[in-house]
């Protein structure tokens, strides 16, 4: 009985034969269709682009901060990069792309089929790019943050299409989460043998349905605000900004876990098809799922700790829970690491390469987790963390480091499943270390930079010895992180007509003691 | 020198630990790929991991409150949050007010003369400071003596620093982005004997 639970649970077994879906898919297809492929191949061909687009944008501005002064763009054009990468990054490439690969796998994994309500999908992703298109003309420069009033003040006339984005990406995003908690919910009745993917459907679904109003109603605000219809977020007007603390950051803090729990739940889909065998432990990792989903809702007020506008009780509670919220995380990371230790590494595992960023991406999310130790506590974040460099070395450590590895891993996982080919393991293996290597050099200086309390959103800095070396070096491993990128697109483009046709599975599963290829028949 | 909110020994210890987590859990992911012998873990392993976590957690909860409480403690017990008093408060040997703009430093000393950008104190002196902003969010970080606030306008924002010992020029700077002219916004803590 146990042992069947497991095979169910473990969603372990290739769920696809490969297809050449790309080539038979007509321009019409990848645009309108309802078919749960259609929808995830656009979504992750688009959010490829904008990880593109957000990389350029970020390999500019690395270029102007390599050395101290102001060589290529002053500080508006400059500002306006920072802010397009943060958000074409958050909203266009991590969160979409993550969905994306569940609403691949999730028809399969969860044996439903078909992606339920695939009408939501698409409207979601159409809302996503008239967001998108808005914000390439609007050039906002207030960053991903925009805090009023210093938001209402900046920026063009055309800064009122920022705000419109802004509502525009909640209301997709909720959406999303629909969509996901639907087919999540989909399974009822049987959730003993609920794939982990199926809990972290219906988690992440509750995280984005409950965050995103507030991010919507946020949006609106700031434009009735800048219109000068209302006045909620302008104190010189009669309003607060902390209200707008407390309604951004309560979306914000969920919103750093909406990419962070499918690429969980692609990591849980995706190790025991590597391994042959199931989690070490299923319970642990249903259990760790809502605990992320409750604790993330309740520790947003870290996020403006030194503001001291959350004292007493409150400043207990947020400061305790944020202490908390690393439990689930290591529950995971354990949960992975005691999978891999209990019996050997198949050699085929070793070989894969969705297999290496997805060891990559654990190694990360631990590199970037354990900070979260010290950026909880008010009273260290009062003095070094605060808003320097430090900050964006733990969620680019996150961001970069784990899920952007993790949604590497899922892509080429799917790649022979959808193109019927094999990506090129060479290029594939450079495009990895090229990567780790970048990523690596970057979360370090990062925060060697934030303990050296190197400001953030600077255009121009002083020559300090203690920051000038890092920040090139930072340079450094981004140009690394950009060529990787360069390697991965040359990668599925060449490959998509030039690669090794695959029949069967394309990832079967093979030692070189026990059983060559015991599984190399296809499941269907 | 003295940190202001009297960290560096209790940073020392958190750096470590976070050190300790960081170099743990990569050797746990390497042994399990590595080394040839295999493990079956066990779930009170798990659990008692947890536990470990718990206490590291109460513990860090406690000791941040404790020294953000003491710290806050002493510009309570100047008296100048709830008085309107202009001399210097109670404990302090300097009351500085500080005015942060678009995009720079103003600070008025005890006997209303301006500076703009620089402040001079004497050397190890305990100095607070009372800041506004008229405009818009901005920040306020000394790394010399370790200490950062943010603050929106409207709202009184008070901290406190034992200057350095050694004379010289420390940097004072605004840790939030507040328009385009952010880079820009700095000031000069100048310690003069």
């Amino acid at each position: 009985m146990a042992h069947e639970l497991d095979a169910a649970r473990m969603g372990g077994k290739p769920h696809w034969g490969p297809e050449d879906i790309l080539g038979g898919m007509t321009l019409r297809d990848l645009l309108f269709s309802n078919d749960y492929r259609h929808i995830a191949i656009k979504g992750m061909l688009t959010s490829v682009m904008m990880l593109g687009l957000g990389g350029l944008l970020a390999m500019l501005f690395r270029t102007e901060l390599a050395v101290p002064d102001i060589q290529f763009f002053d500080a508006r054009p400059y500002m306006s990069l920072m802010t397009l990468h943060g958000m074409f990054m958050v909203f266009g490439f991590a969160i979409p792309l993550v969905i994306s690969i569940m609403y691949y796998m999730m028809p399969k994994v969860l044996g439903t089929g078909r992606l339920l309500w695939a009408g939501g999908a698409q409207w979601s992703y159409w809302l996503l790019i008239v967001a998108a298109v808005l914000l390439i003309i609007a050039r906002p420069d207030f960053t991903w943050t925009f805090y009023p009033p210093m938001a209402l003040r900046v920026g063009g006339d055309l800064v009122w299409m920022g705000y419109v984005a802004i509502a525009l990406v909640a209301l997709s995003e909720f959406i999303a989460g629909a969509v996901l908690f639907r087919n999540g919910w989909g399974a009822k009745g049987r959730w003993k043998t609920l794939p982990l993917m199926g809990w972290a459907a219906l988690a992440e679904g509750l995280l984005l349905m409950g965050s995103t109003p507030l991010l919507g109603l946020t949006g609106i605000y700031m434009l009735t605000d800048w219109l000068q219809l209302s006045a909620v977020f302008d104190p010189a007007r009669g309003g607060d900004t902390m209200t707008f603390m407390y309604m951004f950051w309560f979306y914000g803090h969920p919103a750093v876990y909406l990419p962070l729990v499918p690429a969980i739940a692609i990591l849980y889909t995706l190790l025991p098809r590597f391994l042959g065998r199931p989690m070490w432990s299923y319970m642990s990792g249903v259990i760790a799922f809502a605990l992320l989903a409750v604790l993330s809702f309740v520790v947003f007020p870290h996020h403006f700790q030194p503001a001291h506008n959350a004292t007493g009780l409150v400043q207990h509670i947020a400061q305790t829970m944020s202490l908390l919220i690393f439990i689930p995380s290591t529950m995971h990371v354990f949960n992975w690491i005691a999978t891999l230790w209990s019996d050997p590494i198949p050699a085929s595992a070793k070989r894969a390469i969705p297999f290496k960023f997805m060891i990559a991406a654990i190694l990360f999310l631990i590199l970037g987790g354990v900070t979260g130790y010290v950026n909880a506590q008010v009273a260290v974040d009062s003095d070094f963390i605060h808003n320097t460099y430090w900050v964006p070395a733990h969620f680019h450590a996150m961001f970069v480091g784990f899920i952007a590895n993790m949604a590497m891993a899922g892509v080429y996982y799917l790649y022979p499943y959808m193109s019927g080919r094999m990506y090129s393991q060479a290029m594939g293996n450079q495009h990895f270390w090229l990567w780790q290597i970048g990523i690596f050099t970057k979360v370090t200086m990062m925060y060697v930079l934030g303990y050296a309390y190197f400001p953030r959103w600077v255009v121009d800095y002083l020559p300090l010895p203690q920051w000038t070396t890092p920040q090139l070096l930072l340079t450094g491993g981004a140009y690394l992180i950009g060529l990787g990128f360069i390697l991965f697109v040359v990668n599925i483009m060449w490959s998509a007509t030039h690669g090794r046709i695959v029949r069967g599975d394309p990832f079967p599963l093979e030692d070189e003691k026990t059983h060559p290829a015991a599984s190399a028949a296809p499941a269907e | 020198m003295e940190n202001a909110l009297g960290l560096s020994g209790y940073q020392a210890l958190m750096m470590t630990i976070v050190f300790a987590l960081g170099i743990l859990g990569i050797a746990g992911l390497f042994l399990a790929l590595f080394w040839p012998k295999r493990w079956r873990l066990k779930y009170r392993i798990e659990i008692g991991f947890i536990v470990m976590l718990l206490a590291l957690a109460w513990y860090a909860e406690d000791s941040s409150s404790r020294i953000f409480t003491e710290y806050q403690d002493a510009i309570r017990a100047s008296g100048v949050l709830t008085a309107e008093a202009t001399e210097p408060g109670g404990t302090f040997d300097r009351e500085l007010r500080v005015v942060a703009f678009q995009w720079g430093f103003a600070f008025l000393s005890d006997d209303n003369k301006i500076s703009r950008n620089a402040v001079v104190v004497k050397p190890g002196e305990r100095v607070l400071f009372r800041i506004f902003s008229n405009d818009v969010i901005h920040g306020f970080n000394i790394p010399a003596v370790g200490i950062t606030t943010e603050f929106d306008p409207g709202r009184e924002r008070d901290i406190w620093i034992r200057t350095p010992e050694k004379p010289g020029k420390y940097l004072i700077q605004c840790l939030n982005y507040c328009g385009v002219g952010h880079a820009q916004m700095k000031a000069w803590l100048v310690v003069r004997a």
